[in-house]
């Protein structure tokens, strides 16, 4: 049975289609991210799961409960965590005192001091919420989202506003949670954040699922055309290079192909014997965010800076 | 419904522990933090011994002649009730509201009805410690007696502490962010103070008094009075200012059921400001 399942999810905000035809499923263990733009129905359809709104059409499911059914929703209550966008913790307490009160509330709870080490507040302890800097009060808001040893754990945009060394942090923990079996369905804008947690995404875009599938084969991803960039040091006295290349203003020539290993060979080949030396040589494929854009409907804005020209032989 | 739903329904010892849990953390939360529990508590102790050792020996034709001081004590122990059931619950739930920490408790398995339980003990508690700070003061400062109807005293607090707690549940909701919250409500509330009679006894046949007798303030002042000192002619027992203060409670009672939201009425960033700002982030409702 899945964790989450969400079949034709819609939400109408007086005549607005804030989810217009949601679908998906979380299987249990895994960490699922919804990716899309703001207002495309991330945390709409993140807060019809966890029971703070209700649906207008579809159907929810939720560790077999649906989040909408009153007579359910303090045992669905217990079994999940929720990490919100805003810091919500009342100032005047103590970190320990904020995790305990939490835990009180849940039948299974974590320890404290084990909650303490997993966000890495251990030495904060006893300090108020009122002095943790920005990026602890949000760990800390993480914390009494898992103090309740939840199987499902609800992340919105856990990591925005985060520095780079704490986004790493936050990782750590989520990913020390699904080691230790924790189901997560967490909504990001950043891609190397998808990448690197999620085992599979969804990108959602004005209301609904536009592309499904792992990190690495989302869109295509992983059959699509490569990027070849290379340079030449000297831009005038090169031979004819023997594929079409496109060059931008600043020297760089790119091929795109979907054969890239012969492509590679003739190149290789050519700087050997007309002796030119290839500089910066890489092979990308689409990168996540090529694909979320293109997903999203991001028309890149045509730059004359950056045009390029074809040249070489045909 | 959001609120008392079959699913939070009361699960027997266990959720009295909870609740008993939750009110020592809003007590906490409340004694913490020195500046509110000054503003709250403090403010009745030093208002009293101030006009107390200013006008407290004077007397007053719209007390009957008595000493002014008989009628500040009782004033000011309908103040400290009103300032924590009124002033700062309005307060700090609009505070809890626009922050996200009602939202938080909505998603957690705390059931409304035992945060709603341990928000107003937790105020109650507050106003218990008050009044009897209050007489203490008055009764070895200022040689006022105890109340000579203790039972009607007491009557008359509970119900006007609990009418004072709806309306302050209801006047949350009419706030619409957070930086109207404290603002807004002591407006209200020290005007009406005024205009009811706390700072000064006003004749009861004046046109001040029969205005103010529209509002719950007066009500509560004039049955701890009345309750408190004898007087001729006044029945110790004053029902109509008990039943004046529970038709305001239950009006307010009526307004934080239809209106209540658990999410910020003004959200601050991100994809949800277009819909919270028109409105449509009303949230799911009590009652």
């Amino acid at each position: 049975m899945p964790a989450v399942s969400v079949e034709h999810l819609a939400k109408t905000y007086e005549g607005v289609d804030a989810v217009k035809d949601v679908t998906f499923e979380v299987n249990e263990g895994e960490v699922f991210a919804l990716l899309g733009p703001n207002g495309a129905g991330k945390t709409t359809t993140i807060e019809i799961l966890e029971g703070f709104r209700k649906r207008d059409g579809g159907r929810v499911e939720v560790l077999g409960y649906d989040p909408a059914d009153a007579a359910t929703s303090r045992r669905l209550r217990e079994r999940i965590g929720v990490v919100l966008q805003e810091l919500a913790v009342e100032p005047f307490l103590s970190v320990r005192q904020a995790l305990t009160r939490n835990a009180g509330y849940y039948p299974n709870p974590r320890s404290v001091d084990e909650v303490l080490q997993l966000v890495g507040l251990s030495e904060k302890a006893d300090d108020r919420v009122k002095s943790l800097s920005g990026g602890q009060q949000r760990r800390l808001d993480l914390g009494l989202g898992i103090v309740g040893n939840p199987d499902l754990l609800f992340l919105d945009e856990p990591t925005t506003g985060f520095d780079p060394s704490a986004r790493r942090g936050a990782w750590d923990v989520v990913r020390a949670l699904t080691g230790g079996g924790t189901t997560v369905l967490l909504t990001t804008h950043y891609m190397d954040e998808a990448e690197a947690l999620a085992d599979r995404v969804a990108v959602i875009n004005a209301g609904r699922i536009v592309a499904e599938g792992t990190p690495e084969s989302l869109g295509g991803r992983d059959v699509g055309e490569s990027s070849i960039r290379f340079r030449l040091p000297d831009a005038d006295g090169n031979p004819p290079i023997p594929i079409p290349a496109t060059v931008s203003t600043n020297g760089i020539y790119e091929i795109k192909t979907d054969k890239e290993i012969e492509v590679l060979a003739t190149l290789t080949n050519w700087a050997l014997r007309e002796k030119v030396n290839v500089v910066g040589l890489t092979v990308e494929r689409l990168t996540l965010e090529d694909v979320y854009l293109r997903l999203t409907g991001y028309e890149p804005d045509t730059d004359p800076d950056a045009s390029s020209v074809w040249i070489g032989s045909s | 419904m959001g609120g008392v739903t079959p699913g939070s329904r009361f699960r027997g010892m266990g959720d009295l522990k909870l609740v008993g849990r939750q009110i020592y953390y809003e007590q906490l939360n409340f004694w913490l933090n020195p500046i509110g529990a000054i503003f709250t508590v403090g403010f009745s102790v030093v208002f009293l011994i101030l006009v107390g050792s200013s006008a407290g020996h004077q007397r007053s034709s719209a007390i009957g002649g008595g000493l002014i001081i008989t009628y500040y004590v009782p004033g000011f122990i309908a103040y400290g009730v009103m300032a924590a059931c009124f002033n700062m619950l309005t307060i700090n739930l609009v505070v809890r509201r626009e922050m996200g920490l009602l939202k938080r408790l909505r998603l957690s398995p705390l059931p409304t009805w035992a945060m709603l339980m341990s928000v107003s003990a937790s105020a109650l508690i507050i106003s218990a410690a008050q009044v009897v700070l209050v007489l203490l003061i008055g009764r070895f400062g200022y040689d006022v007696p105890f109340p000579h109807n203790i039972a009607a005293f007491v009557v008359a607090l509970v119900v006007g502490a609990i009418s004072f707690t709806c309306v302050g549940l209801g006047m949350s909701t009419l706030i619409p962010n957070q930086e109207a919250g404290a603002p807004v409500t002591s407006i209200v509330f020290f005007v009406l103070l005024f205009l009811s009679g706390l700072w000064f006894p006003i004749s009861s046949s004046s046109g001040l008094a029969k205005f103010s007798s529209y509002f719950p303030v007066r009500h509560l002042i004039l049955s701890v009075y009345d309750t408190s000192i004898v007087q001729k002619g006044v029945s110790s027992w004053p029902w109509h200012d008990i039943l004046v203060m529970a038709i305001w409670g239950v009006g307010g009672a009526l307004v934080a059921s239809r209106r209540w939201s658990w999410a910020p009425r003004q959200a601050r960033r991100g994809h949800s400001r277009s819909l919270a700002s028109s409105g449509m982030m009303g949230g799911r409702r009590l009652g």
